[in-house]
Order: C-alpha cells, then sequence, then structure tokens
C-alpha cells in the first residue's frame, strides 16, 4: 500500500520535474511549454480577484470547473439512468433489440461536435443543449454494456428464481440486474470518461463559466499557461471522480471477480 | 532497478526529442534561402476570407507573377489568435490578423518579432450592433448581448457601451461564434448582437443597428484588419516585401477603378455572386499605399502615424479584460509599425 503511494507519488515527481527542465532549457518560446511556475501563478490569478478582475472571464477557477462538474454530473446521471433502462429493454426483449441495436450503435460513433450545432437551434445557446449533449454521450456506452451483460446473464438464475416462485415482473430487477451490474459498472466508468471528453465540445458555444470555455478562451489569446492550468484541472477531477466509482463499484458488487 | 533506469531512459529520450525538434523549428523560421535574384526561395502567407484586397491578390495571382522564382504558399486562417501562433512557430513570413490579435502579440509576454506594413482594411460598416427591440444602447441594460469573444466586434461592443453610459457588468454578454448568434437570434435568445455581415445581414431584417464599427471609429475607436510581416524576413528581403506591398496597392487601385473585375475575384475566393461581394466590399473602408503613409494611419519614416495611439487603446482594453499582463508603453505600438518599409515601396 505504502509501496504504491511511494510510485505514484514519484512519477507525478518526475513528470514535474521533466516537466520543469524542458520550461528551463528555453528551447521552446514559453508560449508552446509554460514553465511549471507560471502555470502555478496562473492557479493563484484565477483563483483569486486582482486588479478588479474576478478570477478567469469573471468567474473564479472553482466556479468554472463547478460548472463544468455540473454538467458532467447531470448528462452522464441521464445518461446511465436512461442506459441502464434502455439496455434491459434491448437485452430482455428481441424485438426492442432488432429495433434500437443499430440505431444506439449509429448514435455512438457521432462524433459530438458534428450534431452540437444541432442542439443549438433545437434547445439554445444555455444548459440544456449541453447537459443533452452529454446524455447523448454517455448513453450508448452504458446502454451497450447492459444490453451484452443482460444477454451474458446465466439461464441457470432465471429458471432457479421462476422454479423457487418469482414473479415475471420481478425477474428483471432482483435477477437479471444484480448479475449485469459488474459489466453496467464499467460500463458507467466509460461513459463519465466520454462525458468528460465531450464537455469542452459541449462548452464551445457560450462555454464561460466551464474549464472548456476557459481553455478555448485562453487558447485565442495565446495565453497557455492558462490552458495547461485548464487541462490539469480537468484531468485532476475526473481521476478523483474516477476513483470515486471504483470505490462505489467495489461497494456495490463486492463479489466481481470472484464467483 | 530496472524502473530507474527505465525512467532515465525516458528523460533523456524526451530531452534528445525536444533538442531535435527544435533543430527543426530553426530551420524553418530561417526560411528556405534565397534566389540568386535576392528574392527569397518560399514565402508563405497566411490570409483570412475577408472580402478586401488581399483577396484580389492571391484570385489574380500578382505576387506570383511579381515573384516568379519565389514558391508561395497560401494557408487559409479562421482568427488572428491562429497567425499568431504560427508566428511564433516561424511557420508564417506574412499574415493577416485583426488589430486586437495584432495588439496582444506586439504586447508581452508574447513580444512577436512582426510589425504592421499594411492595413487591409479599416472595419465600417461590415459589423455594427444590432437590437431586436431596443433603440437606444442605454435600453440594453441587463439584456443579454451576443459577440465572438477576442474578435474586433467584442473590442467594439465594449466601446459602444462604454460610449452608450453603461459598463460591461450592466448587460449579459455571451461568447457565440456567427453562426451560433443567427441560431440564438432566431430562436429569441439574445437580445442583441455585435456580429459581421454575413450574418449581420440577417439580422438586421428583424433587428435595428444602434452602433457601427464607422461610427465608432469616427469617434476613435478604431478596429482594422492587419498584415504583419515578420521582422526577420522584412529586414533579410526588402525587395520581396516592397513588391507585396505594390500588389496590394494595385488590389485597393483595381476596386475603385475596375469595381466588377475586383467584385468578381473576391466573389470566386469568398464563393458568392460577384455582387453580393461587392456589397461586403463596399462596407469595408480601403486605403491605397499613400492615404496608408499619412499621419492618420501607418506615417512616415520617423513620423510614426497615429494609428499607433489605437494599438494602444486597444492594448488598454485587453490589459482590463486581464488578456495581458501589463499596457506597453506607446513607443512599442510606434515602433511596430513599418512606416519605413511603406515609405520604400511607394516613394515621392
Amino acid at each position: 500500500m505504502l509501496r504504491a503511494v511511494a510510485l505514484r507519488a514519484g512519477g507525478v515527481l518526475a513528470l514535474l520535474a521533466i516537466w520543469w527542465a524542458v520550461a528551463a532549457t528555453h528551447l521552446w518560446s514559453e508560449v508552446f511549454v509554460p514553465s511549471p511556475g507560471s502555470v502555478w501563478h496562473q492557479l493563484l490569478q484565477t483563483s483569486t480577484t486582482h486588479d478588479g478582475q474576478r478570477g478567469y472571464a469573471g468567474h473564479l477557477l472553482y466556479e468554472h470547473l463547478w460548472a463544468s462538474l455540473r454538467r458532467i454530473l447531470l448528462g452522464s446521471l441521464y445518461g446511465v439512468v436512461g442506459g441502464i433502462v434502455l439496455g434491459l429493454v434491448i437485452g430482455l426483449v428481441p424485438t426492442v433489440r432488432a429495433l434500437l441495436g443499430p440505431l444506439v450503435t449509429f448514435v455512438r460513433t457521432l462524433p459530438p461536435l458534428a450534431y452540437f450545432s444541432l442542439l443549438i437551434i433545437w434547445f439554445g445557446i444555455d444548459e440544456s443543449p449541453k447537459v443533452i449533449l452529454l446524455f447523448v454521450a454517455a448513453l450508448p456506452p452504458v446502454a451497450v454494456a447492459t444490453a451484452e451483460a443482460v444477454r451474458g446473464v446465466h439461464e441457470d438464475y432465471v429458471f432457479a428464481a421462476r422454479s423457487l416462485g418469482a414473479r415475471r415482473w420481478q425477474i428483471p430487477l432482483r435477477i437479471v440486474l444484480p448479475s449485469a451490474l459488474p459489466e453496467i459498472m464499467t460500463g458507467v466508468r466509460v461513459a463519465v470518461g466520454v462525458a468528460y471528453t465531450t464537455v469542452v465540445a459541449a462548452e464551445t458555444v457560450n462555454g464561460v463559466p466551464g474549464i472548456g470555455g476557459m481553455i478555448r478562451d485562453a487558447q485565442r489569446y495565446n495565453q497557455t499557461d492558462v490552458v495547461v492550468l485548464g487541462l490539469l484541472t480537468i484531468g485532476a477531477s475526473g481521476l478523483l471522480i474516477d476513483a470515486l466509482l471504483q470505490l462505489a463499484e467495489r461497494r456495490l458488487v463486492p463479489w466481481r471477480g470472484r464467483s | 532497478m530496472n524502473k530507474t533506469y527505465g525512467l532515465a531512459l525516458g528523460a533523456v529520450l524526451c530531452l534528445g526529442l525536444a533538442a531535435c525538434s527544435s533543430g527543426t523549428g530553426a530551420a524553418k523560421a530561417s526560411g528556405g534561402g534565397e534566389n540568386s535574384d535576392g528574392t527569397p526561395k518560399t514565402l508563405r502567407i497566411g490570409y483570412q476570407l475577408i472580402p478586401n484586397g488581399d483577396l484580389v491578390v492571391k484570385d489574380q495571382k500578382w505576387l506570383e507573377q511579381a515573384l516568379p522564382k519565389t514558391k508561395i504558399t497560401w494557408s487559409r486562417f479562421d482568427s488572428g489568435g491562429d497567425v499568431n501562433t504560427a508566428m511564433i512557430a516561424g511557420s508564417l513570413d506574412i499574415g493577416l490578423a485583426g488589430s486586437s490579435p495584432v495588439t496582444k502579440g506586439l504586447s508581452a509576454p508574447l513580444n512577436i518579432p512582426y510589425k504592421v506594413p499594411w492595413i487591409f482594411d479599416v472595419i465600417g460598416e461590415n459589423e455594427a450592433l444590432v437590437a431586436r427591440k431596443a433603440t437606444k444602447i442605454t435600453e440594453l441594460r441587463g439584456k443579454k448581448i451576443a459577440t465572438p469573444f477576442s474578435s474586433t466586434a467584442h473590442y467594439s461592443l465594449l466601446a459602444a457601451l462604454q460610449d452608450g453610459g453603461l459598463t460591461e457588468s450592466d448587460v449579459k454578454i455571451v461568447d457565440l461564434e456567427p453562426q451560433d448568434i443567427q441560431a440564438a437570434w432566431t430562436r429569441g435568445d439574445i437580445d442583441a448582437a455585435y456580429v459581421w455581415t454575413p450574418v449581420l445581414s440577417e439580422l438586421e431584417k428583424t433587428g435595428k443597428v444602434l452602433v457601427t464599427s464607422k461610427d465608432l471609429a469616427a469617434k476613435g475607436k478604431v478596429t482594422a484588419d492587419l498584415a504583419v510581416v515578420r521582422t526577420a524576413f522584412a529586414g533579410k528581403y526588402p525587395k520581396a516585401l516592397t513588391l507585396w506591398l505594390q500588389q496590394q496597392d494595385r488590389a485597393i487601385k483595381l476596386i475603385r477603378s475596375d469595381k466588377a473585375t475586383a467584385a468578381a475575384a473576391v466573389g470566386r475566393q469568398l464563393n458568392l455572386p460577384p455582387d453580393q461581394a461587392g456589397k461586403q466590399i463596399d462596407q469595408l473602408v480601403l486605403l491605397d499605399g499613400r492615404q496608408q503613409a499619412g499621419p492618420q494611419y501607418i506615417g512616415a519614416p520617423g513620423r510614426p502615424g497615429a494609428f499607433a495611439q489605437n494599438l494602444f487603446s486597444a492594448a488598454q482594453f485587453l490589459k482590463a479584460q486581464n488578456k495581458i499582463p501589463s499596457v506597453p508603453e506607446q513607443t512599442v505600438f510606434q515602433q511596430g509599425l513599418a512606416a519605413k518599409e511603406l515609405a520604400d515601396a511607394f516613394p515621392g
């Protein structure tokens, strides 16, 4: 345990050292490789009010992060709930599988930026198109994982439950869902990851406050240190959320890998 | 043990790669050498789709004719920020950027070694503030106004609000690209927008123009599309720069004397019918070489023009927006105007 922590800390420190060394050589201009020091300076600047300017573009860093996280969490939540329901139906009802299966695959292959302009026309420029974009992006991984897992549930479980007197409506909720849960949890982690990578696309339109909007704005002014700060912030929050999901997975499906 | 070696190897590899790639970067920045007649072997131009003389020069291939031994590459850019990045990378010799990105480029920390030898156009009626219901700027208090951030329109919007007695916090400004502004306007999500043609023309059908960039220019808030030339290139190939400037001047004169030919050329580049291209050209203020050398614009050697003052106010705006850490001295912008190069191209 201690060794694992030491290894991770060592890895991060080594990366920081390489970054610092590359920046210190001044082989590239500060615009290409901002030094750790200037990124740190931007962290302080964007987290405080100075010269009458509040953080970056009028919002503090944590407000940008919270705006992005809120979109990710809402989009993932709707995507996970919708994906589980859709996946259950697709996995259990062959007719629905034939009808909707190709559609889910179709949506899954669409690049988010390609249909985002349609969402803008339909739903406007505020929060709804952003959350809907993340929902559409997060739904297919969960739906596919659930459908596959449901089809893979051992028939013996279902037969056993029936012969023990389970009612028809009890089978999906009491038998199928718990058996499929390990795979569904993997689908959820993938979905949250997809939502993370999509949030920057969602914030290309009226994205401030939001980390993606902040990065985009900074890019236009060649403020690479702010871009790097935004990347580090969103990456770190992603690690944290994934760790929480892994914890939830261990709590919800403690039997994983032991059957 | 193995891990330590791996890490060390990784670090060495990284540094090695860094050294290699920066080596090629330096080679690129120095350009492809020169021909026997003193012209450069390559000339890399960054252009944007703006209906000014640059597109006439490109369409008529005048530069290729004036510099037959030079390999000329035209790369399209969508924003001045990207032109700045390409300039820093040493991948461009001459580029087009708005006055706002050029100000940013001339200021610390970028300090891009380039200068402004030419003003492609002064923005006129092709950028304007349109409102759905309001008839005066003060009526916009508390309303939602869209504009593409970091653009000349963004700068003009804040200048217009200030002029109308409002501050940035009195309204809600949202960052939208022109096509999204049109969608949001149609849906009724925004109350006003500061944007350019062709979206501007669509908005005018259902809205009212409150102020144009031409009005603001008359009040001293000039926005323009500028040429930037790498200082090293200008120093090494003065003849090529002179020829480049003369082609731009020729394009302005063609637009004035033979509008139909010029409009057709611009229309081909923009995929527009000539009459529409002609209308868009009319909305810009175009200046020939003599006018640009006047005291109002780039000026003469030793007597930098008033345009430096414009870039200085743009720097104050960027500072207030927190986009640059400090406002440079006004002399930085006076030296940023290539008045000598302009005078060499149009003597007498």
